[in-house]
């Protein structure tokens, strides 16, 4: 859709709708920017009219420069591959907006994250407790994010208010956020009657470490080692996602081969993850031995990546302009026989729990999360397609996995069955992938180039393995980072696990919980 | 004198079963593994560790450990191992075995809801509900070796020499009954981390040094009396003559021999244990119903086959 398109539409719904102005930023983007006064009709309106839940709602601070915070709202038009970006500038003395979230939910954790970090506060939200700032901790009045904030005043501390069920035979069963395994830390409250669970609050940020503060001041070429911390399993696409947004900002065009590069890697990553989930899931129902199976795939991918990148966990290969690990002839078919042992492998596995009528009884039917509920919390990436809603940037924003006829794989239960059975067609795809963009490596040695930084903002995307992860950056004249915001399907995600659990029994969590695998330290930043 | 052998038995090789089961998981998985002898070091550690104990808990917390250790080795006297006619013999039948079980198990289910945390609450219920199935079972098992045996006298365990149709069935059933009551897959699951799908487990998390290693040690004297039972019934051998009769024994190596097999019985018993816990996965919580039904089922069996007589 043109600008022009977008704006007719906004305006069959929303009739007195006036843009302050229009601007096709990039062949993806389009920023649109209206008065304050008319945020929240707008945003309606998109959200009608793309049936796209907020994947991004975030605040920034040009009070130096301008003396107004921004705030941005991002919904995709998937379908035609564009972002749609809503921005408003609101005065530093009247900080606050519209609150969407009675109407779009999926913009009340974003919400919640602008009023702690920002202390911008949404008019009319029916919820305002901090999400990572704990009350405990953190006093009142501290605004991490403004620019001016140099350090914790001290300040009045609160408690944080769950959610209670309250009735007969209902009690409450608090777990965490220190757990029995090696695993992240998050807070479960369950309300349970019996065994089965009637509510379930999650507490996260608890791995709050300030991520977004941190790049900050940085330049592109150090931050993306930053980026690749940001979730230590999602390292390629998180430092994909930003340099992609440095690139777009920048005008660099990445030489064809780094293109192939990356989506190769970013395909291994999707590998190791999958396979290691699956696993997961027949630890989680005690099934010991697949388990065992899968982490020997897993380990042989890692190995592979190792061999490859010389890193395990594929840190340190991009860079702004490219990639820095090449593929040469000897390479490429050791990644083709690996490949080749491996899928042998993974159908095997795959065959052992198909057969096992003990494990199909566990997955089967627990912790459904229906297309409806997923698309009224707005969860996005694997977990959205196994509710039967086929969102999958690679589909709409790639041209060479087009190439490559990729297909949207999804599922209808959205219960543990079908997130297993969706990543098993996925990581069938990948190798599929792999397979073919390997054969489009052309001799070219040019793997990166030099680049040379501008001023802009834009928004970076890449699908990952669990789902889109989102950067959008600021970059100052000087071409240090200005402003970073950083959204891991994790954060939207955690919603859906709540209602999933919802009317399973208890030990049945752990097992819905490993189906959804997110990641803490992508979710707290 | 051979009473005292019995139960340093039972004490001695108890924890030696356990680590079996867990090596044998372990190769099957592709794995080195701990060694067999682990149990016995855990022991020792715990055994040497500081306790901690909760504020809140009252006398029940601190004497279940003993209670239930108490129980066992009780248990592990009443039963004819080395001994025809153990010296509490006129004390109880099978059903005191039975009784013996549950004393054990509800004291730990009282400790558990002792100190008010709430994976004691949960794994106390639901050790309840399985409790409250798995007993109906070992008792339909139990009747079926009465049966054969023509009294409730526990000397119905040594008194089997042949194998027949109810025999089976009636192992069979108390193999289902020992994977439930020894907290193993598809049941339970000894070796998870998860908090929130423990049931044995849950109930223990408070206890710590010293208590510790009396309940451990208890499980594994649980286990091993159940193990035994089993195999008295699917491979019934009697007790050589020198040691019911006085008579002298014809050689040394015969009675080397018979004790051999006597052991071995319950390895293979033990084996048997790990293959099924590696090839299933563990079921949801409330399928436990259709296991232990099944169970009973086949105690049910197991007595009307004993009262056909085949």
């Amino acid at each position: 859709m043109v600008c022009s398109e977008i704006i007719a539409g906004i305006k069959n719904i929303f009739g007195t709708f006036e843009a302050l102005s229009v601007t096709q930023a990039y062949t993806d983007e389009i920023h649109i920017k209206v008065s304050p006064g008319l945020f929240k009709d707008t945003c309606l309106a998109l959200h009608k009219m793309l049936s796209s839940s907020v994947y991004m709602l975030f605040a920034s601070d040009e009070r130096r420069a301008r003396g107004i915070f921004t705030i941005n709202c991002v919904f995709g038009n998937l379908k035609q591959g564009q972002w749609i970006i809503i921005s408003i500038d609101i005065p530093q003395d009247e900080a606050y907006f519209d609150s969407l979230a009675k109407t779009i939910y999926s913009a009340s954790l974003f919400e919640r994250e602008i009023w702690e970090m920002f202390g911008i506060q949404p008019k009319g939200s029916p919820d305002l407790r901090r999400l990572r700032l704990h009350n405990e901790v953190w006093p009142k009045g501290n605004y991490p994010l403004r620019k001016d904030f140099q350090k914790l005043q001290a300040g009045d501390l609160g408690d944080y208010e769950f959610d209670r069920v309250e009735g007969d035979g209902v009690f409450e069963v608090p777990v965490g956020p220190v757990h029995a395994g090696i695993i992240g830390p998050g807070h479960f409250r369950f309300s349970v009657a019996g065994e089965p669970i009637i509510n379930l609050e999650t507490r996260l940020g608890f791995t709050h470490r300030g991520v977004e503060k941190l790049f900050e001041g940085q330049s592109c070429i150090e931050a993306i080692r930053l980026a690749e911390c940001v979730s230590g399993d999602a390292s390629f696409a998180h430092s994909l996602a930003f340099t992609q947004a440095a690139e777009k900002i920048s005008g660099i065009f990445i030489p064809k081969q780094a293109v192939y590069l990356r989506a190769i890697f970013l395909e291994l990553e999707r590998m190791y993850n999958h396979v290691n989930d699956i696993g997961g899931m027949a630890v989680d129902v005690g099934f010991s031995f697949p388990s065992a199976y899968a982490s020997v795939i897993k380990e042989a991918l890692l190995k592979l990546n190792d061999l490859l990148t010389a890193s395990r966990y594929l840190k340190k290969v991009n860079t702004v302009g490219g990639v820095l690990k090449s593929l040469d002839e000897n390479k490429k078919q050791i990644l083709l026989d690996s490949l080749k042992r491996i899928e042998n492998d993974f159908n095997e596995l795959v065959k052992i729990l198909y057969s096992s009528v003990s494990f199909m009884d566990r997955i089967d039917t627990t912790g459904a999360l229906r297309r409806k509920t997923a698309e009224g919390l707005g969860v996005v990436g694997l977990i959205a397609r196994a509710s039967g809603i086929p969102a999958d940037l690679r589909e709409y924003f790639s041209t060479i996995y087009k190439e490559a006829r990729f297909k949207i794989a999804t599922e209808e239960s959205g219960d543990v069955l079908a997130r297993l059975k969706l990543r098993i067609a996925e990581f069938k795809e990948s190798i599929r992938l792999i397979e073919v963009f390997v054969g489009k490596l052309a001799d070219d040695k040019e793997i990166n180039v030099n680049p040379e930084f501008k001023e802009g903002r834009a928004l970076g995307y890449v699908e990952g393995w669990r789902g889109p992860v989102l950067y959008w950056m600021e970059i100052d004249t000087a071409g240090l980072i200005q402003r970073c915001k950083v959204v891991d399907p994790s954060f939207l995600n955690w919603q859906g696990l709540s209602y999933a659990v919802l009317g399973n029994i208890i030990p049945d969590f752990p097992l819905c919980n490993k189906s959804f695998d997110l990641s803490y330290s992508g979710g707290d930043l | 004198m051979l009473i005292i052998l019995q139960l340093i038995l039972f004490i001695v090789a108890a924890p030696f079963l356990s680590g079996l089961i867990s090596k044998v998981k372990n190769n099957i998985r592709m794995r080195k593994g701990q060694s067999v002898l682990q149990p016995y070091y855990n022991l020792a550690k715990l055994f040497l560790k500081r306790e901690v104990v909760s504020e809140t808990a009252s006398w029940i917390f601190k004497a279940t450990p003993f209670v239930v250790l108490a129980a066992m080795l009780v248990a592990a006297v009443l039963i004819p191992v080395f001994i025809l006619r153990s010296p509490l013999n006129h004390a109880g039948d099978f059903l005191a075995l039975i009784f013996i079980f549950s004393l054990g198990r509800f004291f730990l289910v009282l400790s558990a809801l002792d100190t008010g945390s709430s994976f004691g609450g949960m794994g106390g219920s639901r050790e309840m509900f399985i409790s409250s199935l798995l007993e109906p079972a070992l008792c339909m098992a139990v009747f079926a070796v009465s049966l054969q045996f023509g009294s409730t006298d526990i000397l119905a365990f040594s008194g089997m020499h042949a194998i027949s149709v109810s025999s089976v069935v009636a192992a069979l059933t108390l193999f289902l009954v020992a994977i439930a009551e020894t907290s193993r897959i598809p049941v339970d699951n000894q070796e998870t981390h998860l908090e929130l799908t423990m049931i044995h487990e849950a109930m223990v998390l408070e206890y710590s040094g010293r208590s510790l290693a009396l309940i451990e040690l208890s499980s594994h004297i649980k286990q091993m009396i159940l193990f035994f039972l089993i195999a008295q019934i699917i491979f019934p051998i009697g007790l050589p003559a020198c040691l019911v009769g006085g008579s002298f024994c014809t050689s040394f190596m015969q009675i080397f021999l018979w004790v051999l097999w006597y052991l071995l019985r319950i390895i293979i018993i033990a084996i048997a244990v790990a293959l099924v816990e590696i090839s299933v996965a563990k079921m949801r919580l409330f399928r436990a119903a259709d296991f232990l039904g099944l169970a009973f089922v086949l105690g049910v069996i197991a007595s009307v086959c004993a009262i056909l007589g085949v």
